[in-house]
């Protein structure tokens, strides 16, 4: 019975009691982001820190703010995307302000860096640098019909593209492109110029050249661990080990060692242990290939299944509400397709200022994604019944709530069950976006994947999340079956 | 006591007359048709006796009692109600159809189960149907239906809008026999709103005529015959005896 307990306790994520204080490590969503923030969890843990991992956090604002909002306790961040992307400072500032100012705005304290700077390269085929003869950035100025694609961010901070065109008079209009398939882009000729960081294993993999920065535009990108300066000092002690500890060179290795197959906390632990860090022989729990899939799946299916609940219980009575007082219908529907618009990453980012990351923000967005469909059927359902039937069930003395109950929801079932059906499989696709807010779920692979730009491992979530969808289907049609007699079925097909 | 009772009663949609001073009561235990052509106000007339319509001046008296309007529902089950086209639940089956109200009211399921037998029985609907839904039937099985689920709990008023008007000939014939002989078994006093004045004649002791929403003749189907009130009533009676 205790054993049903305690899985009931994991699956809906009940955290149980642990003996030491837990560190929660977040990380972006990049590869050496995420060894980085290995490498702390598991000298966290080698520390005796119980530590809960937040990995594959979408940009920098997500990180950023999951860290202020005490979502997560520590997540490795770079000196120049800081001064950048986050303070805006006007001019370049030496580490030692740089820290300073995060503690007067944010009360944030950036430690000592890692010892590497990972700044942004601009990148081309070795081939196509060689026979253009392109050495420097400026060179690029030249070459008019060169195609272009950075990652979203890139493009978009003041601190990338934007600032970088400018200082190089650089005339192409780039496209974005996720950044883990720029490099394939690239390989295949669709794609000629990127965005790469100096440390990237791909820069080795795909054997691109790095045009040199001649007129010194970006600023130095040093790595560091970002913490709040609150944070026990016993933790930020166990992250001051790693001042100084990898080079530039040790890092590219790392990399390249991922894009290479290896699970980032094999990289990590590697590294640890060759650096001597580790004091105790780490016994990794990891769960079995089919055991993680099915804790994947039990996550995706508990954010999918608590917001449909959720969705269920606002959304019909609602529907009932419009469907009983006319003058506020359209307005509610309204909302509600607005709501439906907002794309799904940006309503995931809208979230994480009020509830921070995880499952919460996860759940009440794809809670909002599930009204719209189960409210437009249930009004739709409510509206269309017969007049005559309506006419009838007031006639015979039914009261208000006999009609809803014996006679208006039973003929709406059909509809109203198709728009939670709808509802299901929309938040069945769209919580593999969860994960880039840390919830978890069968979209961590995919994350994971789009990172390393490994097909099998975004299949490894993209395919039990199809599976989950068909499954959703046929559990509703069965549902419809027992629930709702055939001769009415056949007319709620329409 | 006088079961229904129009104290002159007048109802407008908008700027539009529906009813103009109706002052008229019906009779105890006796069936009563409402004729008029179409227009002339007479399902306003039905729907103001069990509430779903509120007149706008005057006074509608039900069980010699002014309506309460805020407690309709308990009022309706004292009255029957059967509409043209039936009206019956699509997700019920012939007898949920029929026990409904009953089942809705805490009626105790062996007795449900008698009532619904013996009206089936009444107006000759096999047994073997309770198990079907309405679209199985034929349109004078679910009329039946209708008529039985309007009658399950006794109620002394009885109110039939059009209730017939979808019938071919033969079957209206049969379903007019059975429901003499349910009037006989079970008195009560009814409302019947038709187009139709030979049905009137042939259903009804007592008969209103309706035209533009005024009252043009209440009286006994003989009365009516022999002295037409009226030039409109005179017209009206040719036209649909001679038809």
């Amino acid at each position: 019975m205790s054993r049903i307990l305690f899985s009931i306790a994991l699956l809906l994520g009940v955290a149980a009691p642990t003996m030491g204080q837990t560190v929660i490590v977040g990380s972006k969503q990049f590869n050496e982001g995420y060894i980085l923030s290995e490498i702390l969890a598991q000298l966290l843990e080698d520390r005796g820190f119980a530590v809960t991992r937040k990995f594959g956090l979408q940009g920098t604002l997500v990180a950023f703010e999951a860290l202020k909002n005490r979502g997560i306790d520590v997540y490795p961040e770079y000196s120049g995307t800081l001064e950048q992307a986050i303070l805006k400072l006007p001019r370049r500032v030496t580490y030692a302000e740089l820290q300073a100012e995060l503690q007067r705005r944010y009360q944030m304290e950036l430690l000592d860096s890692f010892g590497f700077n990972n700044t942004y390269a601009i990148a081309l085929g070795r081939k196509s640098a060689e026979h253009l003869r392109l050495k420097t950035i400026s060179d690029l100025a030249k070459f008019l019909e060169l195609r272009i694609g950075l990652s979203h961010e890139f493009l978009n901070r003041q601190d990338g593209w934007p600032g970088l065109a400018q200082t190089y008079r650089l005339p192409q209009r780039p496209v974005g492109i996720e950044h883990g398939l720029a490099y394939q882009a690239i390989r295949e000729g669709k794609l000629d110029v990127t965005d790469v960081y100096s440390t990237d294993g791909d820069v080795k993999k795909y054997d691109l050249f790095l045009l040199d920065d001649d007129r010194r535009y970006f600023p130095q990108y040093l790595a560091a661990p970002l913490v709040r300066s609150d944070l026990d000092s016993r933790v930020k002690r166990v992250l001051e080990e790693l001042r100084g500890a990898i080079s530039e060179e040790e890092m590219v290795g790392m990399n390249a060692m991922a894009l290479e197959g290896k699970s980032f906390a094999e990289v990590a632990n590697g590294f640890l242990r060759g650096k001597g860090l580790l004091r105790h022989d780490t016994i990794t729990i990891g769960r079995s290939k089919w055991g993680t899939l099915l804790y994947r799946a039990a996550t995706h299916v508990k954010l999918t299944l608590i917001a449909l609940l959720a969705g269920m219980a606002a959304a019909i009575p609602l529907g009932i509400l419009v469907y009983r007082l006319r003058a506020i219908s359209r307005w509610v529907i309204y909302v509600a397709g607005l709501l439906q618009t907002i794309p799904s990453i940006a309503l995931l980012a809208f979230m994480i200022p009020f509830f921070g990351i995880g499952a919460t923000p996860a759940v009440i967005a794809l809670f909002l994604y599930a009204l719209l469909p189960i409210l437009r059927n249930t009004t739709t359902a409510l509206f269309s019944i017969d007049p005559v039937l309506k006419t009838v069930s007031v006639g015979i003395g039914l009261t208000a709530w006999q009609r809803l109950r014996y006679i208006e929801l039973p003929l709406g079932a059909p509809t109203i069950l198709a728009g939670i059906k709808t509802a299901a499989v929309i938040n069945i696709g769209t919580a593999t976006l969860a994960a880039f807010i840390g919830a978890g779920g069968l979209g961590e692979p995919i994350v994971t994947g789009l990172a390393l730009n490994d097909t099998a491992l975004i299949l490894e979530g993209a395919v039990p999340a199809a599976i989950l969808a068909i499954i959703t289907e046929f559990v509703f049609e069965s549902l419809e079956r027992l629930l709702i007699p055939k001769h009415l079925l056949q007319k709620a097909v329409e | 006591m006088i079961p229904i009772a129009f104290d002159h009663v007048s109802k407008f949609y908008g700027s539009e007359v529906a009813l103009e001073e109706i002052h008229l009561a019906f009779e105890e235990n006796q069936t009563s048709a409402v004729v008029g052509t179409s227009g002339s106000g007479k399902s306003t007339l039905i729907q103001l006796i069990n509430g779903l319509v509120k007149p706008d001046k005057g006074t509608v008296l039900v069980f010699g009692e002014p309506i309460d309007y805020q407690h309709l529902p308990e009022l309706r089950l004292r009255m029957g109600y059967a509409v043209q086209g039936t009206g019956l639940f699509p997700h019920l089956t012939v007898e949920q159809n029929i026990a409904l109200l009953a089942r809705l009211n805490h009626w105790e399921p062996g007795r449900t189960k008698a009532r619904a037998e013996e009206l089936m029985r009444l107006v000759n609907l096999p047994l073997g149907l309770r198990a079907r839904y309405p679209h199985e039937l034929s349109g004078g099985q679910q009329q039946r239906v209708g008529l039985c689920r309007a009658m399950m709990l006794n109620p002394k008023i009885f109110l039939l809008d059009e209730a017939f008007g979808a019938l071919d000939p033969i079957t209206r014939n049969e379903i007019h026999e059975e429901f003499l002989r349910l009037q006989e078994s079970e008195a009560r006093t009814i409302v019947l709103v038709t187009h139709d004045l030979r049905e009137a004649l042939k259903l009804a002791k007592r008969i209103v005529i309706l035209h533009r929403g005024r009252l043009m003749q209440y009286g006994t189907s003989e009365d009516i015959l022999k002295h037409p009130a009226n030039e409109f009533v005179e017209h009206f009676m040719d036209a649909q005896l001679k038809s």
